[in-house]
């Protein structure tokens, strides 16, 4: 079984405030789940270690030539004798397109909840809590090519229709990341934050340069690679014909045989996809379907925090000598 | 182990089924569904022998399942001795009561009894115990359960059959109630221990009519595990009507032709018109108009009896336009007049107002029952002995001379009963002479005397002990004898004067009897002679005398029939089919089971007497199932196989030996078993192979 990555939340362990994943998929109405989810996490947030996080906080710059002199924080300049201007988050201005894989490889189901389900879930949970911070959220279902767009928009029915767009079954017959990342940069224009919902469960050759065109472009992206317990620890022990869900492949394996080798191959693989992601900037988050989607956003909102401090720091480091 | 039905274990072949499967599954493995094959890589199969069996368990329960279904479907028995001895515990008790009272000698209805009586031994298994039992207004076995046991099996019906053949209803009537309670009874007496194990099944096989008696069902303590089985069974024609004789009517009895008639029609019947003549005794008509009679159904109506043709003495009146025609014929013997002969031992006439003789004889007036002729049997001092002999009852108004006393105590002495009424002391010497000991008696001194006690008890007084009968006291005794009794004679005084001396006493003498009244009832010595008491009481010394009893003629079926009274030694009855039967002299006739006249002769006295169906049993709509389960009748409904009165066919020695084994039950439950236990073996494997994931 493969390690799993430092900043993955710890399995779950439910208590307090944490919903069962299994309990959630049994409430039919996705919006319903979000809200639970989302409610539920503010509910645990008043004990959780992050505390005080808020997107509405502020900053201050050293004032220079030709800035707007409107922000300047004179009750500071009062205290210090030094210009700062007062900069805002500009919440509403941040636009974010959440990707989710609908290929056929998502139907899987070992523990009861599929990873679309899960998916799913997670999507309509994040564009929950994003549209009630102000922000505006769009949606990309795709496959083997992207199949759904709905672009980020702030306004009364924007995550009903998301709603509605997530609601429609898995249908791809093969999963390629790299030609809908690169559909989505040139829909795009406009930077913003990108999350990706996958299991990558595909040949990454491809998502390689797709994703770096994204991040070039100024994206935020966060790759969040969504997988079952069972292709975890692949518990099978009898000989099967193994059928590929995308492609109906089928193969004769002894797992007591292959499963050192899958394990080893699936773990190359999750390497290769989280140092992909390192070198282009985008934060990498793997989740089992049998972790509370609670934890999955409190890791989220911790990764983006910490990430927008990083990029701030870079935004407002001085210039090198 | 045997089979009935052993072409059923071919069935067992099918097990090859489960084998084929079995090996096939081989090739054909269980997909399973992955979300990708990208770090898979295919894997030649191991190599295994090509007829390796998976699954063994699984496939040996199965196998194991489709033999036991097959062998329960052969219907296997174990065959160790057959037939085997009935044990004794097990199977039903089978009691069939048969109803063989008169009503069931309505059209149709025997044959259906019969057939259904027969349908129960059809049906007997070889473990069950049979007894067949009639009843009308008598429980009869025809066979018992140790007849039945006894019998060989295979014969067992044919026998029983033909036990059934020859029977037939009676003319008795219905008495149901004591038959339940008689063959529950007599059933559990039969069983070993009192208490009747297993199945116990009384089975009634009855038209349940209305009349029929249900005495002492109600509150009846049956035995445990006893069931009644009712099997009705109806005429093809509903409806009934019936004539009946009522007893004269008291008010008239007087007059010479005082019987009725009753014609009763039942509510289901559909006929109101009937007809009514005369039958002679042995059943030929006799030539007389008959009469109609309207009466609506339900309802009854009494009519004046029709006088028998002349010179005819009994006869049956026959109703016509009836169908059931078991009680359509009603007989009648004619009440004959007895004339009786009182001797008066008096020397005074009988015109004298003055004298006792006078009212004697007009104390007895002539009536349709009885003649009675006072006669007087003293003759200058000497008592007439051809008087005597045709006498039933003597008066002696005072005093005899000693041979005539004589004469008369050894009269009273064989056998007779006479009064002696002291109309002075000095006839106390032949109430002595009488009695054959001396007794004293003097003169009262006192006005008049009144009758201080009077023992009710005794029948002399019986009739007078109701209140508005009791009382004797206007009756003034001016001059009575007071008695003294010598000790240790044997009396009873019936009643006392006011000075508690004996009013009149009773005396045993020899066989006979003597009453001896203290006062006369002439006009000197009492008002007797004029109250309203004497007659009634002359009346009953007459008959308590023995020769004043009225003698009935009409009697149902059952009832003995008296002795005539004549003094013969034997009698000479002749039944109503025409059987003459000698009997002692003084032995009733018990044998009263056809309807119709009964004739007893001795020498030139002929007497008739009519028997009858019970009333009762004319009431034939039938009974509810309801109405005997109220009375806390176990009743149980027949079971639809017992109700089919035609059996195809008896099922063998080995049927009827695999029917009490029953293996094929324990067969079913090891299929049931087996299956229970592959379901939850396949149902574990399946977890074991789904745990690879589904598609959602």
């Amino acid at each position: 079984m493969p390690a799993a990555p430092s900043n993955a939340p710890k399995p779950a362990r439910l208590g307090a405030g944490l919903v069962d994943p299994r309990s959630l998929m049994a409430i039919r109405s996705l919006e319903f789940r979000a809200r639970v989810v989302v409610e539920g996490f503010w509910r645990g947030l008043h004990r959780s270690p992050y505390h005080g996080f808020s997107a509405e906080f502020t900053e201050y710059r050293q004032y220079s030539a030709g800035d707007d002199t409107r922000y300047l924080d004179w009750r500071l300049y009062a205290r210090s004798d030094r210009f700062y201007l007062k900069r805002f988050e500009d919440e509403t201005n941040l636009r974010c397109h959440l990707v989710v894989d609908r290929s056929r490889s998502m139907a899987y189901a070992s523990a009861g909840v599929s990873k679309w389900d899960y998916a799913r879930t997670l999507a309509a949970t994040l564009a929950w809590f994003l549209h009630g911070q102000g922000d505006a959220v769009g949606l990309v279902c795709f496959d083997d090519q992207l199949r759904e767009y709905l672009p980020p928009r702030h306004r009364r029915g924007q995550t009903r229709q998301l709603m509605l767009a997530l609601e429609a079954p898995v249908e791809g017959r093969a999963t390629d990341v790299g030609a809908p990342l690169r559909r989505l940069a040139e829909l795009a224009r406009r930077r913003g934050l990108i999350i990706v919902l996958s299991d990558l469960l595909a040949p990454l050759a491809d998502w390689e340069r797709s994703l770096a065109r994204l991040t070039v472009a100024g994206h935020e992206v966060i790759v969040i690679q969504i997988l079952d317990p069972n292709e975890v620890a692949f518990r099978f022990d009898r000989p099967a014909l193994f059928q590929d869900l995308e492609s109906g492949r089928e193969l004769y394996v002894e797992p007591g045989v292959w499963r050192p080798r899958y394990q080893a191959g699936l773990e190359a693989h999750l390497r290769e996809a989280a140092a992909v992601c390192q070198r282009l900037g985008a934060a990498f988050q793997r989740v089992v379907t049998d972790q509370p989607l609670e934890l999955v956003l409190a890791a989220f909102l911790r990764d983006h925090r910490r990430r927008g401090r990083l990029i701030r720091r870079r935004e407002t480091a001085p210039p090198a000598p | 182990m045997s089979f009935l039905a052993p072409w059923f274990l071919v069935g067992g072949l099918a097990v090859a089924g489960p084998l084929l499967f079995h090996l096939i599954r081989r090739s054909a493995r269980e997909r399973v569904p992955f979300s990708t094959l990208l770090f898979l890589r295919p894997a030649p199969p191991r190599e295994t022998r090509r007829l390796r069996l998976e699954d063994l368990l699984l496939l040996i329960l199965r196998c194991a399942a489709i033999v036991l279904l097959a062998g329960a479907f052969a219907r296997p028995f174990l065959s160790g001795q057959i037939p085997p001895p009935p044990p004794a515990a097990s199977g039903r008790q089978i009691l069939v009561l048969l109803d063989t009272s008169a009503s069931m000698r309505r059209p149709g209805l025997w044959v259906r009894a019969t057939a259904l009586a027969q349908a129960r031994f059809a049906l007997a298994t070889i473990a069950d115990r049979v007894a067949l039992m009639v009843f009308d207004r008598q429980l009869r076995s025809v066979f018992t359960v140790a007849e039945w046991t006894a019998w060989p099996p295979d014969r067992r019906e044919a026998l029983a059959r033909e036990r059934l053949a020859q029977l037939a209803p009676g003319w008795a009537g219905t008495q149901l109630g004591p038959a339940l309670t008689g063959a529950a009874e007599q059933f559990s007496d039969a069983v070993p221990g009192g208490s009747a194990p297993g199945a116990v099944e009384l089975v009634l096989i009855s038209d349940l009519q209305e009349g029929a008696s249900l005495e002492g069902l109600q509150g009846h303590e049956w035995p445990k595990g006893l069931r009644v089985v009712l099997e009705p069974v109806t005429p093809t024609t509903p409806g009934n009507a019936a004539v009946q004789i009522l007893p004269a009517d008291p008010a008239v009895a007087s007059r010479t032709n005082s019987a009725r008639l009753r014609v009763v029609n039942t509510s289901d019947s559909k006929e109101e018109r009937f007809h009514l003549g005369w039958l002679a005794a042995d059943g030929g008509s006799l030539p007389r108009a008959t009469n109609e009679a309207y009466v609506a159904p339900g309802r009854s109506r009494v009519f004046p009896l029709p006088p028998l043709p002349a010179g005819v003495a009994a006869g049956g009146l026959r109703l016509t336009g009836d169908a059931a025609d078991f009680d359509n014929t009603a007989w009648f013997a004619a009440p004959e007049a007895e004339r009786l002969t009182v001797a008066y031992l008096g020397s005074d006439s009988l015109r004298d107002p003055a004298f006792m003789g006078h009212y004697l004889a007009r104390a007895f007036p002539a009536t349709a029952r009885r003649e009675v002729a006072i006669v007087p049997a003293l003759t200058n001092g000497a008592v007439s002995t051809q008087v005597l002999a045709q006498a039933a009852f003597a008066v002696i108004p005072g005093l005899l001379a000693p041979d005539a006393a004589r004469v008369m105590a050894d009269w009273v002495a064989g056998g007779k009963a006479a009064l002696f009424v002291m109309t002075n002391a000095a006839a106390a010497a032949t109430l002595g002479a009488l009695l054959g000991t001396p007794v004293e008696a003097a003169e009262d001194a006192a006005a008049f005397s009144l009758l201080g006690e009077i023992d009710f008890t005794h029948p002399l007084f019986a009739p007078f002990a109701e209140p508005k009968f009791s009382d004797f006291s206007r009756i003034h005794f001016w001059k009575h004898r007071v008695l003294t009794l010598p000790a240790g004679l044997k009396a009873r005084v019936l009643a006392r004067f006011d000075d508690r001396s004996p009013a009149l006493t009773e005396f045993p003498v020899g066989k006979g009897r003597l009453l001896c009244w203290s006062a006369g009832w002439h006009p000197v010595d009492s008002q007797l002679a004029v109250a309203s008491k004497f007659v009634p009481l002359l009346q009953t010394m007459l008959e308590w005398s023995g020769a004043g009893a009225p003698s009935p003629t009409q009697f149902q079926m059952g009832d003995p029939l008296p002795v005539p009274g004549v003094g013969a030694a034997t009698v000479a009855w002749r039944r109503p089919d025409g059987k003459v039967v000698s009997l002692a002299g003084d032995a009733p006739f018990l044998e009263t089971e056809l309807p119709g006249i009964y004739t007893a002769t001795v020498g030139s006295v002929v007497r008739r007497y009519a028997v009858n169906l019970p009333p009762e049993e004319s009431r034939t709509p039938p009974l509810s199932a309801d109405d005997l389960g109220k009375l806390g009748v176990p009743i149980q409904a027949p079971s639809p196989v017992a109700v089919v009165p035609v059996v195809t066919g008896r099922p063998s020695a080995r049927e009827e030996w695999e029917n009490t084994q029953k293996l094929w039950r324990w067969f079913l439950a090891g299929v049931i078993i087996l299956g229970l236990a592959e379901i939850g073996l396949a149902y574990r494997r399946t977890l074991r192979v789904g745990a690879g994931g589904a598609v959602v």
